[in-house]
């Protein structure tokens, strides 16, 4: 038997329940399939809302671009384009009112802080060269990122090694409770009629002609006008069943994550090191590594304790800390960090939400917004077509990503 | 980093991990024993800390000798206070002392965790006041102290009797003791009696001193509510049950009492198997997820053994002859040569006590009616202080393992990382959702599976690699 309606989303993260409530919003009626992949990006994600500290590339530690490339215009990697910066500040503003109208429909905080900001701690003399390149690359604009001497940022925050020289304060970073974003967005979506499937892995996408006519899953076949692969770090080997090719890999970052403290941190933290933040919950998240070792979602030990060390040298009241746990997600990577959103040219039926890698929590909202409305034929909010599959050419070329030596 | 070497390492300090490192230092293979507490022993053969406790149990007194001697002989290096908080891959054993952390690599490894008490959620069970009866009689072994004045005992199995007894020997009175298991079900046991004389004269000693200091032994009733007045435990309620275990709330009892100690059996602490990546099964007589087993002890990975509770509740006189086992086993594999003959002599006294561990698991196993007791606002995580309502509001809108509940309400998320609420509410989900226990999965333990601090593994000196 096949389950039919209006649109099958496949993958229940972040991109995809965003997508999946954009949809059933509009009217549609909506079936969302979960495989429960153990190593889900939303899972092993902060919630940072940096919309311009992600941009520059400091959510895992500067690990991207890092400092030894100047970040001047025309000489060397660019942080972002600045259009997907846009679109990151953008989809950050729709936070305040989704937490509103997300609490109202399914009664979940998602845990939207606002006035949080973020501090690039700066620790010797080539990251203060790194924070001038940032301004310099911001344009001086002290809406996005503040220059602040060390006794600035110590008044700001006791708990700081004493030993910084400074900070960059950017005040519109803020963060979320990624899980719980990601489960109000899904029970929404259910108050509005969606058919939410567990444990259906896809094991096949039947093809007639060019158009997918059926999802087969261990769950069931469904069919639908609209297919969005909202697979993650899967979404490659999902299009693969419909015979088209996306370059997106799993990007294996590992997390750290404290008992509950006090508060301590007044604001989130990046360094060179990784990033350090306080949840709502009391927790203090450290992470995030960068690693291409395919699907295996283990943490190893050298990784665990580098992420301390970062930790403890940024705050090292954090030191008697007990540590609750130490997990890794798989963020889906593609070869210039953008996400891949919109339909797929190979494939009449069959668009994609998918490739939020580092970006996917702030990303979200927008990206979901924008992948419904373009299905739909609607305008959507920001230009779509930095985000289509078609920009690839066929070459899967990541050489630019920071790997362990395997 | 920081990594050192061993032929055998053995994980708990236990009556199974005391066993094992005798036997293969019997067997002339040295090994490193591994135990979080400053003494050996365990939870049932705990030392005493001062003089006012109890005297000890001779039993754990015998192994701790053993183990002494052939520490001085260079045979066991004891590594007391002492975790292991994970392993890494090719078997590095991450484990934490005097707050460093380091690895070990060991080419067999014995783990013998244990296991903790099952307190299954009811309305005002987090009221100060209501305690484990594990942590009753860590307090009564260790430091002697009497956990309060008017004491209830309540649950199901032969740690009720047992904790009861030794608090009334020390001089501490207890109001009253309430078993869930109907009497007729314990006089079965002593039919398998004979094959386990020791533990059938500890209980008959244990029922022969409650008579005698006339502490009433109540069977057929469940504590189904902790009352609280200023913030602490003023007085409970119980009631009969049907075979089911559900309670006639139409003949509720109160009854005074400042502290009640509950035990409903033993869950193993098996999430170490889990985070070596042993092969797990289902095994609800027994306390839950267990590792596979081989009969040399090996679990699905060759080189690592697991014995005693952690390995499916069975109590301290298997756990005993397991650890013997494994580490008779473990020195075999590692070259020893005449083993064999002890082998067998094990194998054998294990085949003895089987009918009386099944008799004990009939008895003691929780029941489906314990469940009723929970209610909408009943907190049935503890950790992340969770409701009923909130849980099954996640089950309601699609998770159905505790994999998924997780993130989507906390369930789990906290330290314990479900030990404590999984046994209750794998069986509360899985009786909404319509599916079988087993199907609601384990939980799925991430390192550290024992506290380590971040400033303890950012001690770690030298190159990472």
């Amino acid at each position: 038997m096949t389950t039919t309606s209006d649109v099958v989303v496949i993958g229940a993260g972040a991109y995809g329940t965003s997508v999946a409530y954009s949809f059933a919003k509009r009217g549609q009626s909506v079936t969302l399939l979960d495989a429960a992949n153990s190593g889900k990006a939303t899972s092993a994600s902060a919630g940072g809302l940096w919309a311009i500290g992600e941009s520059l590339g400091l959510g895992c530690g500067v690990i991207f671009h890092t400092h030894e490339e100047p970040v001047n215009e025309g000489a060397g990697p660019q942080p972002v384009p600045r259009h997907f910066m846009e679109f990151l500040r953008t989809s950050s503003r729709y936070f305040p009112e989704l937490a509103n109208e997300l609490g109202a429909r399914t009664g979940m905080n998602i845990e939207a802080e606002s006035g949080t900001g973020l501090f690039y701690l700066l620790y010797d003399a080539t990251t203060q060269q790194h924070a001038r390149e940032i301004l310099n690359w911001l344009g001086h604009d002290e809406t996005l990122a503040q220059e602040w001497g060390r006794d600035r940022v110590l008044a700001h925050d006791r708990n700081l090694a004493e030993d910084i020289l400074g900070a960059v304060y950017f005040p519109g970073d803020n963060q979320v409770n990624p899980m719980f974003l990601t489960e109000a967005y899904k029970r929404a979506a259910i108050a509005d009629g969606m058919r939410f499937v567990a444990e259906a892995r896809v094991v096949d996408l039947c093809m007639a002609g060019d158009q997918i006519t059926t999802v087969r899953t261990t769950a069931g076949d469904f069919s639908a006008g609209i297919v969005v692969n909202a697979a993650g770090a899967w979404a490659g080997q999902l299009s693969r069943l419909a015979g088209a090719s996306i370059p997106l890999i799993p990007v294996r970052g590992q997390i750290v994550c404290t008992e509950t403290l006090k508060p301590t941190l007044t604001c989130n933290l990046s360094t060179i090191d990784c990033y350090i933040m306080q949840k709502a919950h009391g927790e203090v998240l450290i992470g995030s590594t960068t690693e291409m070792v395919g699907y295996d979602t283990s943490v190893t030990y050298d990784r665990i304790v580098e992420l301390a060390k970062g930790a403890v040298r940024a705050v090292p009241g954090l030191e008697g800390a007990t540590i609750k746990r130490t997990w890794a997600g798989l963020r889906p990577g593609t070869p210039d960090e953008l996400p891949i959103l919109g339909r797929e040219p190979s494939v009449a039926n069959l668009h994609y939400c998918t490739g939020g890698f580092r970006t996917g929590i702030v990303s979200a909202p927008l990206s979901g917004e924008m992948v419904a409305a373009a299905a739909l034929g609607e305008r959507t909010e920001v230009p779509i077509d930095p985000y289509l599959a078609s920009r690839f050419d066929s070459k899967l070329d990541l050489s630019h990503f920071e790997t362990t030596a395997a | 980093m920081i990594r050192e070497n061993t032929d055998l390492l053995i994980v708990g300090g236990g009556p199974a991990g005391m066993s094992a490192a005798i036997a293969a230092a019997s067997c002339g293979v040295r090994s490193v024993l591994v135990d979080e507490g400053s003494e050996l022993g365990g939870q049932v053969y705990r030392k005493p800390l001062v003089p006012d406790a109890p005297k000890a149990h001779p039993t754990g007194e015998a192994l701790r000798l053993a183990i002494a001697d052939h520490s001085r002989r260079g045979r066991i290096d004891v590594r007391s206070n002492t975790a292991v908080w994970s392993v890494f891959k090719n078997n590095e054993v991450a484990i934490v002392a005097g707050n460093r952390s380091a690895l070990v690599s060991a080419k067999k490894i014995i783990l013998a965790p244990g296991a903790h008490e099952y307190v299954p959620p009811f309305p005002g069970w987090t009221t100060p006041g209501v305690m484990t009866a594990g942590a009753a009689q860590i307090m009564l072994k260790t430091m002697g102290l009497r956990p309060g004045k008017r004491i209830a005992i309540a649950g199901s199995g032969p740690l009720l009797v047992a904790l009861a007894a030794q608090l009334v020997r020390k001089g501490f009175p207890v109001a009253n003791v309430i078993e869930a298991s109907p009497f007729r079900a314990w006089l079965k046991l002593p039919i398998q009696g004979w094959r386990a004389p020791r533990l059938m004269a500890e209980g008959l000693g244990y029922l022969a001193t409650l008579r005698k200091a006339g502490v009433p032994v109540q069977y057929g009733r469940i504590v189904t509510q902790a009352h609280e007045e200023n913030g602490m435990l003023a007085r409970i309620s119980h009631a009969p049950v049907d075979d089911d275990w559900v309670p006639d709330t139409t003949s509720i009892e109160s009854e005074e009492i400042d502290t009640l100690c509950m035990s409903y059996g033993l869950i193993p602490r098996s999430f170490i198997f889990q985070i070596f990546g042993c092969e797990m099964n289902y095994r609800e007589d027994i306390g839950g997820w267990v590792p596979t087993r081989n009969t040399d002890m090996t679990t699905s990975l060759p080189n690592v053994y697991a014995a005693g509770d952690g390995t499916g509740v069975a109590g301290s006189v298997v756990a005993q002859l397991e650890g013997e086992l494994a580490g008779l086993s473990a020195a075999k594999a590692l070259g020893a040569r005449d083993t064999d003959a002890r082998i067998g002599k094990v194998h054998r006294a294990l085949e003895r006590m089987r009918p009386v561990r099944e008799a004990l698991d009939a008895i003691s196993i929780p029941r489906p009616g314990l469940q009723t007791l929970i209610r909408d606002d009943t907190i049935v995580c503890r950790c992340e202080e969770l409701t009923w309502s909130e849980v099954r509001a996640g089950v309601e809108n699609g998770g159905t393992k505790f994999r998924t509940l997780k993130p989507a309400t906390r369930l789990g998320m906290g330290p314990c990382q479900a030990r404590f609420c999984w046994p209750s509410m794998s069986r509360q989900i899985a009786k909404i959702a319509a599916l079988d226990s087993d199907q609601i999965g384990p939980i799925s333990p991430r390192p550290p599976i024992r506290p380590v601090t971040l400033g303890a593994v950012a001690a770690e000196q030298g190159e990472t690699s």
